[in-house]
This record gives structure tokens, sequence and C-alpha cells, in this order.
């Protein structure tokens, strides 16, 4: 078997992208010749790859659009040498992780390099980097990132050569963020490593959103690949709200195209999330059973059993319907809900979620409910509340709990409550997709389930974490002489299906930032429609300074979200 | 989460009382869980007798099919006729006065025909006895052995202590519950055909009914040959005088549409429809009963059981061992009289009726009768027989069909067959529903599997390769043996590929609810006491079934169509799978899973 899951079918889905992305260019280059040809004058399509390079500006935002056409093409043109180059002796790839002292590279990043490492996953040539202002020797990064290697539980052999052999790739460059002086020496740091092979470069910020634009400044002047291609992963935030997202985006690209920019939801890289389209699309059961006539409600849900704990600056000032909401949950519903793509490939992917969220009414105050934690003394340990902690102000009124009833206002889902839930120092943890049917129309053993229908209807549930799960609640008969009913499950255990370890979301998403894999990447135009749904009630959440209901730490979150959901006749599913 | 917390299984009636006036339903209700349940019968005749018109609506559509057309004139007539209709048609009166009575009057005295005999021994006694331990037995019950043989009530006694077993789960009280039982065990000997024997029984179980209203059930555990020489006397003789009176007949129903007919004719010479329960222990196993509950108490599964989304239907029983030395009664039958014409048959109905107008037991079995008159005959080139023959495996062997000492050397009798049958309306036009039952093959086990189309325009094809079709989603229904339910999707590997398996969404039974599953019998006994002919063979039922079978079953022995041999212990003959392929369909057990 080969190790490397990717490497069989890959190969098939790459290629039919890669000419997806070909065709698609070439129609758009077509396109923008035929309605401006003036613009061509000045440029040689072909021939430079980074913006700078055909004019040492960056580019204003009017011509954007040119220069992304231009930019397609010329990525075309380098995907294809660079396919004919890795034949031979040479491509390479290199990976920068810009602030590789921090927290996430250390915890996420560094390990999912070296478990793709480990599964023969990376091209043959690759160098990692680390990049951050603390002054380390490249001994002193391996020392620090060897602590969190960790080996997949099922196959520790060769761990500890595996590890050497990564380790030895591993470098580390100290820099200002803002100084373009040292991504140049960063740039012939990189250029050394990669000897003259055709270099791409991916660049992962793992920074605080403040400098991200700086960094992409410095980094797309002097550190971009001069022949392969440059990409850069960006991690939340992207804005507080639609106009600070939308600046972001405008400051990104006047260093970067559409293409080279990765906004990574590193849910839509976990397992379950991953797996939904395949059990929508690829099992005929689930299909004709996926509309208002068959759902009554679909509940995302997601919660955690600690708090901020002493880490609270940065939530503080976004929340919980920032910090989750707005990206995770409503990606994992922009995914349940989409029409049927024309294909896998990710712009069709990408324009049916975008047509999904465009479809949503804006959120109003009305169907949202904000809650915050408040110290909790049980068993004689007393939990904190959220502003107990010393990085939150005490008058904070930020929702670290909230729920919501969204509703997409298509032929498909109209009037169908899409009701989300997510928040911290709750009593359990879990990320989870609850799919509520409706009752059985005429039900013929309705005596068996007394007044309430709506209490035995089926429930699909596919739990994302923890303990990957899918089943499928169904009415029964108990087996013995009497003819009584119970809800069974149809149950998909992955632990006892698929004993391998399943592989983590920041692995998945980095090998695909690496392939040029931007399906569960998130588009400009997608942000921004994801941005429009919640930034009215942001800012009325602010400037009405609407308190958040108090709820005791571990519990099962402020009551009002049941008020809520049985506005809408729904009951949150069991557990939650 | 159970939706009825009561405990006696009889509770099966515990259904909050409905307040619809002279409804069928209310047949249904039962008391509340603070009073003892007392037998659902009562609470139907009271209703009826209520609303005669139902109960006549009853008795018109069972004859709408049958042969001999009754009226309830006619019904009267009977009385007339014989003592024993008189019995039934005061059925009404009787069950106010049994109401009115309080259940402690009342009694049932289940009489075993053929005592002595094997299924009496295996099946009936133990679940008779798993009945009474579970409480589910009236209060007052006394079970009569009859049989030619000479034998005490000790004797009797001793050979039925013998197969009597304990749920696995409450062995407590065994010995103590079974010598309560076995008291109440009495041997009455008595030749088949002599009214005087069964005035002797008759006698006899006045004796232990001591006054009370007497109910008496006949089990006819005998050969078919002497049915109608028993229930003759049985009726004359042993009926009981104001109770109601039932015979429980076991399989074979005759051989083909003509004998079954005579058979049903001469039954009903002494007995009326209501009182005949034709059993198909098929019919009591726990996921055979689950069948309807899947389909009408879940949204997801009916919306996709339809020709819209079903592309074959397989109904598939195996054992894995051979007649043994007793096939004098299998070669005069063969596989498709004795399993596919009644088990799979029903089982086919069950699951592709349409919705009834209640879980009544008319509704249903209108409901199946539609499905069975809905269906094409089967033809001659639909069908594969085959014969199992000896075959050699690590040193064993394992003797053919007609090594059988029992069986003629010349037989042609098939021991396997396969058949492709359609049901010619609008939700199943075009689905090919295969059966596949055999002696003597490599497994045992009874299943259901039904396979679904493969998804229009799939996302997904490159990931399955050329062949779609063995991607498609399939819900497999397991009967036998390790009782469960499960629907096979597609579904990720896990990790960073992007590749597809087949897993299950899986209901294991032995997983999930860990009491012992009860036996057919027992829940087809507890039916018939209690009158509940849901999972009972109705005449037309019967005649529609036959109707079905008979001419291919003449055919084949006009024509002496030799069957195609397997070997023992094999997959059977290659013909299944040359049958199935000509309907586009690959069986579903022997995929590479097994």
């Amino acid at each position: 078997m080969v190790i490397c899951f990717r490497s069989s079918d890959s190969v098939a889905f790459s290629t039919s992208s890669l000419q997806h992305e070909r065709s698609f260019s070439r129609r758009r280059w077509r396109r923008w010749l035929t309605s401006a040809p003036h613009l061509l004058s000045g440029r040689q399509p072909s021939k430079g790859f980074q913006i700078k390079n055909s004019n040492g500006y960056p580019l204003n935002a009017a011509s954007l659009q040119d220069g992304l056409a231009e930019n397609l093409s010329a990525e075309e043109s380098v995907e294809k040498r660079s396919k004919d180059g890795s034949k031979q002796n040479g491509s390479t790839v290199s990976i920068t992780i810009v602030g590789a002292s921090g927290d996430l590279a250390k915890k996420k990043i560094f390990p999912a390099l070296f478990a793709l490492f480990y599964e023969d996953c990376l091209p043959k040539h690759f160098t990692v980097f680390g990049y951050a202002r603390s002054k380390l020797t490249d001994e002193e990064l391996r020392n620090m990132i060897s602590k969190t290697l960790t080996c997949r539980i099922d196959k520790r052999e060769n761990c500890n050569d595996k590890m050497e052999q990564f380790l030895q790739r591993c470098f580390y460059q100290s820099g200002q963020y803002d100084s373009e002086e040292n991504f140049v020496e960063l740039d012939q740091k990189l250029r050394e490593k990669e000897a003259g092979k055709l270099p791409n470069r991916l660049f992962y910020l793992s920074i605080p959103p403040n400098i991200f634009v700086d960094v992409v400044r410095c980094a797309s002047h002097h550190a971009s690949s001069p022949t392969g291609w440059t990409r850069v992963i960006v991690e939340k935030p992207f804005g507080r709200d639609s106009e600070s997202s939308a600046e972001l985006t405008r400051s990104l690209k006047q260093y970067l195209t559409e293409d080279q920019i990765f906004r990574i939801d590193h849910y839509l890289g976990k397992e379950l999330v991953e797996n939904l389209s395949v059990l929508r699309f690829s099992n005929l059961v689930f299909e004709p059973l996926w509309s208002r006539k068959y759902i009554r409600n679909v509940q995302l849900i997601f919660s955690e059993n600690f708090g901020t704990e002493g880490r609270g600056g940065y939530f503080d000032s976004y929340g919980i319907i920032r910090d989750i909401m707005q990206n995770h949950l409503l990606q994992i519903l922009a995914l349940f809900a989409m029409e049927t793509p024309v294909s896998l490939d990710a712009e069709d992917i990408r324009n049916e979620k975008v047509k999904v969220l465009r479809s949503m009414r804006t959120l109003k105050l009305d169907d949202v409910v904000v809650g915050q934690y408040k110290g909790h003394t049980k068993g004689g340990k007393s939990y904190p509340g959220y502003t107990d902690d010393p990085t939150v102000p005490k008058c904070s009124l930020t929702p670290t709990f909230a729920a919501a009833a969204l509703f997409i206002d298509n032929a498909r889902w109209d009037d169908v409550p899409f009701l989300m839930k997510a928040g911290k120092a709750l009593h359990t943890r879990r990320a989870e997709i609850r799919v509520q049917f409706r009752h059985v129309p005429g039900n013929l053993y309705k005596r068996n389930f007394g007044t309430d229908l709506d209490k035995a209807t089926n429930e699909l549930v596919i739990r994302v974490q923890p303990d990957e799960a899918i089943y499928l609640k169904i009415n029964n008969k108990i087996p013995g002489l009497s003819m009584r009913l119970d809800r069974s499950n149809l149950n998909l255990l992955y632990a006892a299906r698929y004993p391998r370890e399943i592989a983590d979301a920041y692995e998945r998403l980095l090998l695909d930032a690496i392939e040029g894999e931007r399906r569960l990447f998130i588009r400009s135009d997608e942000l921004d429609a994801a941005w429009a749904l919640f930034t009215p009630v942001l800012k009325e959440l602010e400037y009405k300074k609407i308190a958040p209901e108090l709820y005791p730490y571990g519990s099962r979150g402020p009551v009002g979200s049941h008020y809520l959901a049985a506005k809408y006749n729904v009951r949150w599913g069991e557990n939650s | 989460m159970a939706f009825s917390s009561l405990k006696c299984p009889s509770s099966r009636f515990a259904f909050p009382p409905s307040p619809g006036p002279g409804s069928r339903r209310v047949a249904a209700a039962s008391p509340s869980p603070s009073r003892p349940p007392l037998p659902r019968r009562f609470f139907s005749k009271r209703i009826s007798s209520r609303s005669p018109r139902n109960r006549h609506w009853s008795v018109v559509s069972m004859h709408e099919a049958a042969t001999v057309p009754l009226s309830p004139e006619k019904e009267i007539d009977l009385k007339v006729e014989n003592g024993v209709a008189s019995a039934i048609s005061a059925e009404d009166n009787r069950d106010l006065a049994a109401l009115s009575t309080s259940k402690k009057d009342s009694t049932v005295s289940i009489t075993v025909v053929g005592a002595s005999g094997d299924l009496a021994k295996k099946k009936i006694f133990p679940a008779l006895f798993a009945l009474y331990y579970e409480d589910c037995l009236p209060e007052h019950f006394t079970i009569f052995g009859y049989a030619r043989s000479k034998m005490t009530d000790a004797e009797l006694r001793n050979t039925v202590s013998r197969t009597l077993t304990c749920r696995i789960d409450k062995r407590e009280n065994c010995s103590e519950k079974m010598d309560q039982f076995l008291r109440r065990c009495f041997y009455h000997s008595g030749q088949y055909d002599s009214e005087e024997n069964f005035a002797e029984l008759d006698k006899k179980l006045k004796e232990h009914e001591a006054g009370r209203l007497s109910n008496r059930l006949f089990y006819l555990s005998i050969p078919p040959n002497i049915f109608i020489d028993v229930v003759k006397c049985a009726s004359k003789s042993a009926s009981s005088a104001n109770g109601w009176t039932r015979v429980i007949v076991e399989k074979p129903f005759g051989r083909d549409s003509e004998s079954s007919a005579a058979l049903t004719r001469g039954l009903k010479e002494y007995l009326v429809e209501d009182q005949i329960f034709r059993i198909d222990h098929y019919l009591g196993k726990e996921l055979v009963e689950n069948l309807s509950v899947l389909r009408f108490s879940n949204l997801v599964f009916e919306p996709l059981w339809s020709r819209q989304y079903i592309r074959n239907v397989q109904l598939i029983f195996s054992e894995d061992f051979g007649t043994e030395g007793r096939g004098g009664y299998f070669d005069n039958y063969g596989i498709i009289r004795d399993i596919m014409q009644n088990h799979l048959l029903q089982i086919l109905a069950l699951f592709a009726m349409e919705t009834p107008v209640s879980l009544d037991a008319e509704d249903i079995r209108n409901e199946k009768v539609k499905v069975l008159r809905s269906m094409r005959p089967l033809q001659l080139e639909n069908v594969v027989i085959g014969q199992y023959k000896s075959h050699t495996k690590g040193g064993t062997i394992y003797p053919a069909y007609l090594d059988d000492k029992t069986v003629p050397k010349d037989s042609l009798t098939p021991t396997f067959a396969a058949a492709a049958l359609f049901i010619d309306n609008a939700r199943w036009d075009g689905v090919p529903f295969l059966m596949k039952a055999g002696k003597a093959l490599h497994t045992r086990r009874a299943e259901i599997r039904v396979q679904f189309r493969h998804v229009p325009g799939n996302l997904y094809k490159r990931s399955f390769g050329t062949d779609l079709d063995r991607a498609t989603n399939e819900l497999v229904i397991r009967v036998q043996p390790d009782e469960a339910i499960y629907l096979k999707i597609n579904n990720k590997i896990p990790g960073l590929g992007m590749r597809l398996d087949r897993s299950n969404l899986n209901l294991h039974y032995a997983a999930r609810y860990s009491k012992e599953i009860p036996d057919a019998y027992e829940r087809l006994l507890l039916d018939a006491i209690e009158g509940e002919r849901r999972l009972f063979i109705r005449s037309d039922e019967l005649d529609a079934a036959w109707a079905l079978f008979t001419p291919l079953l003449k055919e084949l022995e006009e024509k002496k169509i030799a069957p195609e041999l397997y070997p023992y212990g094999s997959r059977g003959p290659v013909g299944a799978h040359y049958l199935a392929s000509k309907y586009g369909v690959r069986w579903g057990d022997l995929s590479s899973e097994h």
C-alpha cells in the first residue's frame, strides 16, 4: 500500500484541476483581451510572475483585475514549468514559518510538517525556515521544535531517524517583521538551500493580524520566488467586520493575487468536514432527503470545556461570534447547504459556497443570544469567570457564548432554521453537525410515541470532534414480544472502523497549499459574504452594549439559547 | 430511550386509549400501566360488537379474493349446520360476557396435537414455557399434549422438561418456574381421527377449566394429511362451549393452488376464517417484525422506498446443512415450496406493501394481498434450481442429497432455487426482487438486501473506477443469525488523500440490545392467544401466493427439469449468477466482504 494516501488518485485529481485552472485562466485571459486590449500594451503577460517584476510598484486596486489575469496565466506557465522541471532534477519547496517562536507554530505547524514528511507526502526537496524576531540559532530552533514533533501512534518505527532527517532540513532566520532588509537576508539563505532548483515558496503567517500586511509586503518584494510559485497562508482573524476585512484583503492584494492567498480555516481540514461532501454526493440515500421537504432544522454546535485561562487578550477584542461562528461554523454550514457543484474543483465548490452565503438572510439581533461565563464552584474547586482573567478588562461585554438562528432564502432551504451554538467554558468539548428530520407524516406508530411526534424524528449526527463518528438515529422496535419502539443508532464510529490515527487538519491544509489545491481555503468573495451576514449584528451588539447572559463555568450555557431555539420550534440535540 | 416504559411484554398493547369511537384502532388499546393488561381481543370484540359493520367488513373483505364467498347469512347457516361455528358467531356475545366476568374467570387451554413430535418438543413447549416465565400467559391456563403414543402426564413432563430452557439473561427461579409450568402440563393419548378420543379430551379440559370461561387453542403439529381429521374431531367434540376456539396450523398448506384451496375448503367446513391461524414462523422473527417499524416510523427510509431509488431487492435464505437423513418430507415438497413460496414471499410482501391504513391485522393483510396480486406469475426462465451433491473437504465426506436414505435415488427435488420476481405496480415496476434459498450451502443466514441505484452524475466517479454499480448504497437487514441492520455508505477514508470506501452505518442487535431476542414461536403463540392475526396468513393471501408459484412448480415437474448440481458446502449453482446478471444484479451476499 502506498503510504502517502494522496499519491494514487490525487494524480488524477490534481491533473484535472490543473487543466481546469488552465482553461479557466485562458477563458479569463481571452475575455480580458477582448474587453481591455489596451492594458496589454504595457506588459507581457508571460513574462514576470510577481507584479513587482512587471512595473516595480504595487498595483492599485483598479488594475487588480488585470494583475490577476496576468498572474493566472503566469502561474499557468509556472506550473507547467514546475511540472516539467520536477520530472528531471528539479524543483524544491521552501516553507517559511513567519512567527516560528509562537504557540501555533510549535504546537501545530511544525508537527504537521513533520507528519507530512514522515508520511512521505512532502516533495523530495524541501526546506523549512523559521522566521521570527528572537535571536535563535538553527540548533536552538531544532531543539525547540523537536519537543513537539510527535509520531503517529500506529507507527513509531524509524521515528527518531525520520525526526533527525526532518530537523536537518529546518533552519532559522531572525528578523523584524517589517524589515525589507531582513527579508532580503532570508531570500539569500533560501536561495542557498534551493541550490539552483526551481524554487517554490510557501509563507505561513503565524503572526498577529496587525503585521500581516508588513510581512506580506516585505516577503513579496524581497523573498518571493523569481521563477516558481509563491504562496502565503494566513490564519484568522481576517478583520473584525466587513470594512476591516475588506481593508485587509485590499492590502494583501497590493502585493499578492487572489491565487497566492491561502486563507486557512482549519475546520475545513477536519476529516468529517471533508467527508461531508462525500456523504452527500457519493451516496444515493442522503441527497433525496437534503432539503426543506425532509429536514426540519440543522444544528451546528461547537463547545469547549475550558475558558480563556489567562490568555483572553486576543479573544476579548473578537469574541466568540467572530472567533468561531463567522468562520468555522459558517463554513461548515455553507458546505452542508450548497447545491451540487459542477465538479470537485476548488473554484466550483467555492462558487457554490458563495451562493449559499449570498442567499442567506442577514443575521438580526432578535436571532442571536450572547452569553459570558461567570465563576463557578463545584466539588470544592472554583472555576474563574471570564472577567476574572487578568488579560480581560473587568467590564468586558465580550460574548464567550453565542447562539444564532440563520436562514437561507433559497428554494432548497427556505424556512429551515440553521441553528448555531458556540461557547467556551461549557460542560463538554465537542463540535458536531446535527440534522433533524421532520416527523413521519401520518405515522402509523404515533401511539407508540405519545403526543410529541417531534421527539421521535430521525436525526443524522456528524461528530467532528472528539471521537469522530457519523450516526443516524432511527426508530426501531425493541426486541421482544411487545411493540415498543426506541431510538437506536445506525452507527459509524471512526475509531472502530478506521484504526489509523486521523490526520490533523493542519497536515491536510499545508499539503493542499503546497499542491496548490484551493478547495479548503477561503476565497475573498466568500469572506466578504460571510462578513456581510454578521457585521450588522456585531455592530449592533457593540453599539447597544448588549450585556451577555451570564452562565456558570462548566454549565450548558445560557437559557436564552433554548428560548431562541424554541422560537423556531427547535430542540437542541441531546447533550448540547 | 424507550417510548413506553412498561416492562411486561404484553404491554405491547399498552398504548394510551384512543378516544375515537368505534375505531378499529382502539383494538390496540389497553388499560393503563397500573392495571394488569387485559387480552386485547376483549377490547377489540367489544368494539366490533358495538359496530357490527366493522366485523362484517372484515369478513367480506376476506372473501373478496376467496373462492367461497361467505355472507353473514352463510355464517349463520354454518352455525346451524355444525355446532362448531355456533361457538364462533356467538363470539360477540361471549366477548361481552368475557368482559363482564373478570379476567380471573377465564382460562386458556392449549392443546398441542402431535405432542410427541419434534417441533412440539423443540419449539412449542419451550416457547410456551418462555411465555410463562415472562408472565405473558393468562393467569389460568392448561397445556395438553395429544398424540397417539401412550404416555402418562409424568412421562410427558419428563420429555418436555428436557428441552425447556430459561432465557440466558435471567436464570433465577428457573427450576422453580419450570416445576410450576410442568404441573400445568397434561397428556391425553388418542387417535387423530377419533371423535371419541377428542370427547375424552374435552372432558379432561373441562375438568381443568373448572367452570371458568374457557378458551381453547389447538396447535396442530402433525402431518398435513391428518389436518382435516383433527380439525373435524376437535371442532365437533372439543371446541369451547362458551369461549373462543382457535386452531394453529403449520405449513405445508398444500402443494399447489388446488391442494391448498382444497385444504382451506376442508378447514372451513369446520372453522371460520377467524379461527384459522396459519403460522409462518418467519413472520415472527424480530427483524421481520421490525421491517414495518423501520419503514413506517422513520422519515428517512420511505422516500427511498420505490423504483426511483431502489435497483433491486434480494431475499436470501441459506442453510449450511442438508436433509441429514430426514429428507422424506422435504423430497415431496422441495425448497421452493418449503422456503420461497411462504417465508421469502411473505417477507417480500411486507417489504413491498403500500402503507396500510393502520397496524391492524386486516389492514396489513389487505396490503400484503395487494402486493401478491400485483405480482407477475413466476416464469420458468426466471428460475434456477439446484441440488447438492457430495463433497469431500479436509478428509470429511459430505453426503449428496441423493445419498440421504429417505430420498429416492432419482429425485429431481430442488434443494436450491433462485428466482426473479416482479411487482407490476406503480411503486415497483421493473425492480427485480431476487430470491435465493438453499440447503447445504457454505453459510447459514437469512437476510434482506436492498441495493440502491447509483448516484446520478456522481462527482466522485473517478474515485470509484468504471463500475459505478459497485459503489451504490445497500441496506441489509440480517434476520439471522446475529441480527443486524446496516446501511452501506460511501465514505472518505480518513487521511490526506481522497480515497473512498464503503463503510457501514451499523445497528448490531447484540451490541445494542442485551436482552435475548425471543423465539419466533413465542411471539406467534402469544398472538394466537390474544387473537392478534397480523402475523398469520389469511386464506386469500395463501391463494395469491400459490397462484404465483403453482404454474412454475407444475412446469418443473412436468418437464422433469434436472436441477444443477452443486457441491455440499459451496455457494450454490452458477446458474443463480446468470439469472441475477440477466437483470443486472449482483448477489449481495457473495461480494468480497464475506
